[in-house]
């Protein structure tokens, strides 16, 4: 593998990794805020309404974001592994579909939904707010069905052979439905713990609790969906199976201590939250969230190096999709690599400032 | 081939949608700052509040503008991925640098956005100047994408060779013999060249097929064209903010508005000064040089003829003819009797083209004997179909610019004394009414006088370089998606719907954000314990 089909592999992943965190905040924290703000302005709970608030700053900072590392991941995709592009856009046409258009619906509702609260009406502001969540999990509604070719190319192995379009093939993949239900899963859960860390540190314990609630509650889920989904990769993708319980083991055995971690100190703290507490341990679980997802994400998609499409027991080199048609110029892509991280770190400032040091207030300025 | 019509009203819609934010984020920083300025040199809270209310509606903006750039890159790779040989090739460092802009400038929004209020307004303008940087950043590698697509620079003669009346685009980068090739593999299978791309391993098979990537920001075409279009787009943010605010000023008469408009009519009279009289007319110097059928369509030349004005402007000289579609229909004719064949022998191609990987084997011989002046001929025929349209776009366009112009100096001239200019402008502004209503005419005159140029010049700058998608080399048919319900009336219609809801209802939330009070807060302070 030359230098520029590497890095341009590596960079796919650091651009999915990075994508993967900050969706995993917001399409959960979405769900919370949209479930609040519809009970405040159902039984006017002002506290309601403020909790809202509080966890929706976490999608106003960090959405566009966000995108910016889904357009990265297109770019390269594009750009370094142009064969991959092509093929995926003629075969897996329905599900990139529905994934743009719920992006397209996702994004403005949020700057939406923060710019007019309080300036439209309570009812149809949470009607707004509803649009935003739901539409945030039609997103991996179609990602994951692409993932899902990747390791078990179902749809595209018909299209190859037959030369004729797959349609809604791609959703009969069986991989598609547990992957997506151990995604979904994943992200509502780590944003009810990003969203008790927050408040946590706001001192609020109901706060607190309703993340808690959410977090523990879809990782309860998890336990089920997560060994069916590492079930159904052993039946379906058997390289990507033994290379996460080989090669990859190691990582997958830190994953596992990290959920169980999770389970047990989420527990402790739904229980302390419920006695009107706050433990000392709830700041930190949205970092072990995170890293939970990180680590799930390497495990699903570095596993298949030095592969990027796996068929049955024959796996297909990054090499056959890579761009030839140009010697890529390296500089040139360190120059970005090196912008890339500049702009984590402008990123990371303004998110600091915004939630921690609360530059962006819960009420709106008025004056 | 698929039939790609169905398809380029939706592209065009996404990106004229995408056209209207992408000026807002132009325009709307400068707008911005003018106000941060005069906050800080004069400490008037005014100007600070016009701020916090623009960055709102900026946000609101950028957020919506994001997601149809998302769309349109999604248009270029989904509904026409041929485009992925260009974005693997030429359009590849535009590209890559983009992510640089885009990551940086929406980094440096939040940041504003965040720290807006809280620090002191030179630190807010400083942070505001690099998100405008790396906004226009951007500008400038799309933009220099889509010159690419109207001149393709790089190819040298290969367009020639086809169509004699055409430039050479700069030096020859390419490996021409590839290039042909993957352009008759299509015209011989009568396939997408998608389904030649997609194809795992053609990549290395067929191997460099351009030897410089950068060669797309050394056109002259892209330099005048970013130029030409970064400032058109801040011109439509600056005439919206300013027709926004006197439209208060209109609807309330507080003296507060007006303060608003004065300094961004200011502006936006001295940035109007840089791009219609200078940039635009290197634009038109640009166009006759390397679009030779987009000159005749926006002229109307279906036969050459002499026009001492235009040919003043586009030349630099009254006695040059204006070349119309006689003079390259004799230019194909020079072609004489030479074949498809004879193009295929001289370019060292073999005539059954073998590509194992994609397990294509690619028989030339179908195609052998079309004669080159036929060919020649039948895209000048297509291409002088859209005359009427063009010809129409463009003198439109040119007739609203003057609009705009005359109303960006009276509007200026009325606000800042120069001894006659401005009781000239008083004069002509009175014509319109009390000062109310003669300032708000005079900023909807503005709005008038930059989008209708903008979209009709648009019109003309994509419209008119037809039938091909990379001016001289490819056509939409090569590039479309093969995907056979992509042009279904039910896939048609989910889409347009998609984009008409979520562009309308997203322009209607622009405006509640720029118009609405807060009406419903009380919940939310009882909430933070904030006392009404």
């Amino acid at each position: 593998m030359n230098d520029a089909v590497f890095i341009g592999f590596a960079g796919l992943g650091l651009a999915v990794v990075l994508h993967v965190i900050f969706v995993s905040m917001t399409l959960g924290t979405g769900l919370l805020a949209a479930l609040y703000r519809w009970k405040a302005y159902r039984e006017n709970d002002a506290w309601a309404e403020l909790f809202a608030r509080r966890v929706f700053k976490v999608l106003i900072v960090s959405e566009l974001f966000s995108g910016v590392w889904g357009t990265i991941i297109t770019v390269f995709l594009a750009g370094f592994f142009t064969a991959v592009t092509a093929l995926a856009t003629n075969t897996l046409f329905i599900p990139i579909a529905i994934a743009i258009a719920s992006i397209m619906i996702r994004i403005p509702a949020i700057a939406i939904s923060w710019y007019t609260w309080g300036k439209i009406n309570p009812s149809t502001h949470s009607l707004v707010m509803w649009i935003m969540a739901l539409s945030g999990f039609g997103v991996p509604f179609g990602f994951r069905a692409v993932f899902a070719e990747i390791n078990n190319p179902t749809a595209v192995g018909y299209y190859l052979q037959t030369g004729l379009n797959p349609g809604w093939m791609p959703y009969a993949n069986p991989l598609f439905w547990t992957l997506y239900l151990h995604t979904v899963a994943a992200v509502i859960s780590v944003g009810g713990f990003v969203a008790a860390s927050l408040t946590a540190l706001e001192n609020d314990v109901r706060g607190v609790k309703a993340g808690l609630m959410l977090g523990f509650g879809f990782l309860a889920a998890q336990l089920a969906f997560g060994p069916l989904y590492w079930y159904s990769l052993g039946q379906y993708s058997p390289l990507l199976f033994n290379a996460v319980n080989t090669t990859y083991g190691p990582l997958f055995g830190v994953k596992l201590v990290a959920v169980a971690a999770l389970l047990v100190l989420g527990y402790m703290a739904l229980k302390s939250a419920r006695a009107g507490a706050i433990h000392p341990a709830t700041k930190w679980l949205a970092p072990l969230a995170l890293f939970t997802v990180v680590a799930g994400e390497v495990l699903n998609d570095g596993s298949r190096y030095p592969n990027l499409v796996l068929a049955g027991d024959a796996g297909l080199p990054v090499a056959l999709f890579a761009n030839f048609y140009i010697e890529i110029p390296m500089p040139a892509v360190y120059v970005i690599l090196a912008f890339l991280i500049l702009s984590l770190v402008v990123f990371t400032t303004a998110a600091f400032y915004a939630l921690y040091r609360r530059f962006i207030a819960e009420v709106p300025e008025t004056e | 081939m698929p039939d790609p019509s169905p398809l380029l009203p939706l592209s065009a819609l996404g990106v004229y949608f995408h056209g209207v934010y992408i000026s807002l984020t132009f325009g709307l920083p400068v707008a911005i700052g003018v106000m941060l300025w005069k906050y800080w040199k004069t400490g008037d809270k005014d100007f600070y509040r016009a701020a916090r209310l623009m960055t709102a509606v900026l946000a609101v903006n950028f957020a919506l503008g994001a997601i149809t750039g998302t769309l349109v890159e999604f248009g270029l790779v989904q509904v026409w991925p041929g485009v992925n040989l260009a974005i693997a090739t030429f359009a590849f460092a535009p590209l890559a640098l983009e992510l640089i802009a885009f990551a940086n400038e929406i980094a440096f929004l939040i940041l504003f956005i965040v720290t807006l209020g809280r620090v002191r307004p030179p630190v807010s303008l400083a942070i505001l100047a690099l998100y405008a940087v790396f906004a226009y950043f951007s500008g400038v590698l799309i933009t220099a994408v889509n010159s690419w697509m109207q001149a393709p620079w790089g190819v040298g003669p290969v367009a020639q060779v086809l169509y004699p009346f055409m430039p050479e685009y700069g030096p020859n980068a390419v490996d021409v013999p590839k290039l042909v090739a993957v352009k008759l593999a299509a015209v011989a299978t009568g396939q997408p060249i998608s389904l030649i791309v997609e194809k795992p391993g053609v990549a290395q098979e067929v191997g460099v097929v351009l030897k410089d990537p950068m060669v797309a920001f050394y056109s002259p075409y892209a330099l005048v064209s970013i130029f030409h279009n970064i400032i058109a787009a801040i011109l439509i943010g600056l005439a919206v903010a300013t027709a926004g605010w006197a439209f208060r000023y209109f609807k309330t008469g507080d003296q507060k508005y007006l303060k608003i408009v004065k300094p961004l009519a200011g502006v936006f009279a001295v940035i109007f000064v840089i791009q219609a009289p200078i940039v635009a007319h290197f634009m038109g110097e640009a166009v006759v040089e390397y679009n030779p059928t987009k000159f005749a369509l926006m002229e109307g030349a279906e036969k050459t003829y002499y026009n001492p004005i235009i040919a003043l402007v586009a030349y630099g000289d009254p006695n040059k003819p204006i070349v119309g579609f006689d003079q390259f229909e004799k230019a194909c004719l020079s072609h004489g009797d030479k074949t498809v064949g004879d193009l295929i022998k001289a370019v060292g191609l073999p005539n059954t083209l073998t590509l194992q990987s994609a397990g294509l084997t690619v028989d030339f011989s179908k195609i052998a004997s079309v004669k080159l002046a036929d060919l020649c001929l039948q895209d000048l025929q297509k291409a002088k179909a859209y005359m009427p349209m063009i010809h129409a776009a463009y003198y439109t366009k040119v007739a609203f610019a003057i609009i705009g112009g005359l109303a960006a100096a009276v509007l200026f001239f009325y606000f800042y004394r120069a001894p006659g200019l401005s009781a000239l402008a008083t004069a002509i502004a009175r014509l319109f009414g009390d000062e109310r209503r003669r300032v708000f005419i005079l900023a909807i005159l503005l709005v008038l006088g930059t989008v209708i140029p903008a979209v009709a010049g648009w019109y003309v700058r994509e419209v008119g370089r037809k039938p091909w998608t990379v001016y001289g080399l490819l056509y939409p048919s090569e590039l479309v998606t093969p995907v056979p319900y992509s042009t279904s009336p039910g896939f048609l219609a989910f889409a347009y719907l998609v984009i008409l809801a979520v562009n309308i209802g997203g322009l209607f939330a622009m405006y509640l954000v720029a118009t609405r009070e807060y009406k419903f807060l009380e919940l939310l302070k009882k909430g933070a314990g904030v006392r009404p």
